[in-house]
């Protein structure tokens, strides 16, 4: 019975990370890269930890996958489908890695087919382990692992703080257009070389904010 | 397999079987409920002629949906738009099985039976995975039907539930800090019996008391999770038609309503479970034996009692409020809710150390 679920679970893992690759729609590709997910958080219950897969789902396919979903259907890339494929190079050195892959797992079974399967810890032998459950995983992010725990959401912090940081304008480029109408704006904000400079620049239309900026003289962007 | 395994995997067939058609009566029923108790509001019948006063209705609406030609549009992405409302619907029924219906029961034949299809380590997490997975069939179904409508809709309905999904499982978090535990039958087990304030007046041990701000939290992003009035801006009818299900007729549509109504059932039962002490019911030991057959039948009616309110209370809302805007969704989601939650845990956890530190 284990036997079966492992390799329904296993065969749509692999099929679906199959399709992933395969797949020229981009969409596509992300419901493959769903449906890995959710068949490990599958092979995760089968090895005893519920946690681990309850998370793999709420974080993976529940989260991560939803805004790429949601990338994918804001930008409704549907282009990419009919260009040429432009892997070159790429493709030898694939069927290169997956020699090797190949070969590491072949590698592993013979050996592990070859050595008997010891447990552990003799005294451990046949009792149920509960290090999959929630409590003991939380005993041990709480105490004996806090530090890397710690550690660990200092960078996805400093990973968010950055995000937000490339993704604000934080310059006005010689060759952009200030909005007209717009309101009295710290200097800064619109100067790049002006770090730290708050005087106020009143910008009620594009030449005043060139004005303002001393770049009266800048080329223009050509469609003005 | 012998037989000891057979007896186990057909009893937890049949509990599956009994708690989807309990379930999915409820669900058709709530239609017809919305749609009667709607008409009082507005001061109206409502459907009574199918019936005594309607009560066969959700039957011709079903045989309706089947009959119905099924529409599919020429440039939709087929195997997507086919995919949707089967991941919806599939995501709305999983939760089912982890809900404690009633206690522990004394069953003719059976022997001691739990209410309770699948009993596990992490019910909680699982519900907001299966939810979280949910959120596909929405998204899908707005991007395959190749409708600007459909697609703003699922744009919509995605950024609305990842945003108030937040503030829902850090609404949760106040409860299982003071539980100790992920699983919903020993949630509603530890709410079992009273405490008694001054020594003197009893009140039930449920967990409203402790985590009122959490189950106001709870209560307003279930609504914006399940679509509903307020927050029903995926399907607003007077900017996107029907928003995601556009493009969708027939039984296809009927699954995407299922799937709505299952959710707030769904979502009804956590609340109930989680908040108001799932079937518990103040001095009902009293009136009766605990562990009995009556004990576990009046349970369930108390569970079940308490899970159509929640739902009367959607439908009420339904009929009385206005619906947001986008700007104040987001900023209410991001900007209010979201902080109240962060708060609530923070409170939570501060008073659950001081007791246990000062206790010993």
């Amino acid at each position: 019975m284990t036997t079966l679920i492992f390799v329904l679970l296993a065969g749509l893992a692999v099929g679906s990370a199959i399709a992933l690759v395969v797949q020229r729609n981009p969409l596509y590709s992300a419901i493959s890269l769903i449906g890995v997910f959710i068949a490990l958080a599958g092979l995760y219950l089968t090895l005893a930890a519920p946690f681990l897969a309850a998370i793999q789902i709420i974080v993976y396919a529940g989260a991560i996958m939803v805004l790429v979903v949601f990338v994918i259907m804001l930008l409704n890339v549907e282009d990419a489908e009919h260009q040429p494929l432009r892997l070159g190079y790429l493709t030898a050195v694939a069927i290169l890695l997956a020699a090797v892959l190949f070969g590491e797992a072949g590698f592993i079974l013979y050996f592990m087919g070859n050595s008997p399967l010891e447990p552990l810890d003799p005294n451990m032998a046949g009792n149920p382990s509960n290090v999959g459950l929630t409590s003991s995983i939380g005993t041990g992010l709480f105490t004996t692992y806090l530090l890397p725990f710690e550690i660990t959401s200092v960078l996805l912090l400093m990973a968010i703080v950055g995000a937000m940081t490339l993704a604000r304008r934080v310059g006005l480029r010689p060759t952009d257009v200030a909005v007209p109408g717009s309101m009295v704006v710290p200097r800064h904000s619109i100067d790049p070389q002006a770090v730290g400079d708050a005087t106020e620049v009143e910008t009620s239309t594009t030449d005043e904010a060139r004005r303002a900026l001393g770049l009266a003289n800048a080329p223009r962007r050509p469609e003005e | 397999m012998d037989w000891s395994t057979l007896t186990y995997v057909g009893l937890k067939m049949l509990g599956i079987n009994i708690a989807f058609v309990v379930v999915l009566m409820i669900v058709a029923y709530t239609v017809l409920a919305e749609r009667r108790i709607l008409a009082l509001i507005q001061g109206r019948l409502g459907p009574n002629r199918v019936g005594y006063g309607g009560i066969l209705q959700p039957f011709a609406d079903l045989l309706k949906f089947i009959f119905k030609e099924e529409i599919v549009p020429d440039k939709a992405t087929k195997f997507v738009y086919f995919l949707a409302p089967m991941i919806a619907i599939v995501g709305a029924l999983m939760t089912i099985i982890v809900y404690p219906f009633g206690p522990e029961m004394n069953l003719p034949f059976v022997g001691v039976v739990k209410l309770v299809v699948a009993q596990f380590d992490v019910g909680l997490l699982y519900v907001l995975a299966i939810t979280s997975i949910g959120v596909y069939g929405i998204a899908l179904a707005g991007w395959s039907s190749n409708n600007k409508y459909s697609l703003m809709g699922g744009l919509r309905a995605s950024a609305q539930l990842i945003s108030y999904e937040l503030s829902l499982g850090l609404a949760l978090v106040g409860t299982v800090l003071l539980s100790g535990t992920l699983d919903l039958y020993q949630i509603v087990e530890q709410q079992t019996g009273y405490w008694w304030i001054g020594g003197v007046v009893p009140i039930p041990r449920w967990n409203i008391f402790p985590q009122a701000l959490g189950f106001i939290i709870y209560l307003i992003s279930a609504i914006a999770e399940t679509n509903r009035v307020p927050f029903d801006l995926p399907e607003a009818e007077t900017e996107l038609v029907a928003g995601f299900h556009t493009e969708y007729s027939a039984l296809k549509f009927a699954l995407f309503f299922m799937a709505e109504y299952v959710n707030m059932f769904t979502v009804s039962m956590l609340a109930a479970t989680l908040f108001f002490g799932g079937w518990n019911f103040p001095w009902l030991d009293l009136l009766v034996a605990r562990g009995g057959f009556l004990f576990g039948l009046l349970s369930v009616v108390a569970f079940l009692a308490k899970v159509l309110f929640f739902l009367f209370l959607y439908i009420w809302l339904r009929g009385t409020l206005p619906r947001f805007r986008f700007d104040q969704l987001m900023n209410f989601g991001w900007k209010f809710l979201l902080p109240v939650a962060i708060l609530n845990v923070v409170l939570t956890a501060t008073v659950a150390f001081a007791i246990i530190y000062f206790r010993g």
